[in-house]
């Protein structure tokens, strides 16, 4: 699975170059993600411009990485598509995550806190 | 209730074929007119179903069948995903709670019965035969 990165400050920007993430792709976010958090990274902004299909088992590896960061960090989420959103509104995920609707928020939204 | 029309899809128990069959259901769904968000909650629900046959049935083990068939009715959409291998617990239907303030007892999986369930209007699950069947319905509104 292709994933963009670039850091702004101490926040890592994520954004997905896949329009899927689900069961077959979920396993290997969850890996990248998780590298980057354990090199260090506690502020990162999830870009979800490009994808348009995530699936529990997408979800499950986007949860992980919030949990992965712990309670000394955030991850949040911007430029999430409709259908993508309904899933976060089902799960009740919208009420975990700060989801935004572009990137430049999310970043500030990171900046302001901590 | 005589169905308007029917599609078999078959794939192998592989993860990176679930999208082809995810493919296929969006591609009705556009085909019915459906807005894109009803499209997606179809082949999310469908895709979950596959998935989970695919993991769990079949344990991610290729060389097995899923098969989709795929029903269309003057009043109703019906996807039935049809596996041989280990049969679905129904009492793994469960309820998706947690508080969503307590970030370290937050839900990683579990979450596919419970989508199913919460999207489609009829959900049911048969073994005969060791043939396991997934029935799952959803009422167009035209």
């Amino acid at each position: 699975m292709q994933l963009h990165q670039n850091k702004m400050g101490d926040v890592l920007i994520v954004r997905p170059l896949e329009r899927r993430i689900d069961a077959a792709t979920a396993t290997e976010f969850k890996e990248k993600m998780s590298e980057w958090i354990g090199a260090g990274n506690r502020r990162i902004v999830l870009n979800l411009s490009e994808v348009d299909f995530i699936d529990s088992s997408g979800l499950g590896a986007i949860v992980s990485s919030l949990k992965k960061i712990g309670n000394d960090g955030d991850l949040v989420i911007c430029s999430v598509k409709e259908t993508v959103m309904s899933l976060f509104r089902l799960t009740r995920m919208n009420r975990v995550f700060d989801i935004l609707p572009s990137e430049e928020e999310a970043i500030g939204a990171l900046s302001r806190r901590l | 209730m005589e169905t308007t029309g029917s599609i078999k899809l078959i794939i192998e128990s592989k993860l990176e074929n679930v999208p082809l069959i995810g493919g296929a259901v969006r591609g009705i769904a556009s085909a019915l007119s459906l807005d894109d968000v009803s499209g997606y909650h179809l082949e999310l629900c469908v895709v979950e179903a596959v998935t989970n046959v695919t993991k769990h049935a079949y344990k991610l083990e290729a060389g097995n069948s899923v098969e989709l068939n795929i029903l269309l009715f003057p009043d109703r959409i019906t996807f039935q995903v049809c596996d041989r291998g280990k049969s679905l617990d129904p009492a793994k239907v469960r309820l998706l709670r947690f508080d969503p303030q307590k970030r370290e007892m937050l839900p990683e999986s579990g979450m596919g019965l419970f989508i199913m369930h919460a999207l489609m209007d009829e959900v049911y699950y048969e073994t005969e035969s060791g043939l396991n069947v997934l029935t799952m319905s959803k009422y167009l509104r035209r």
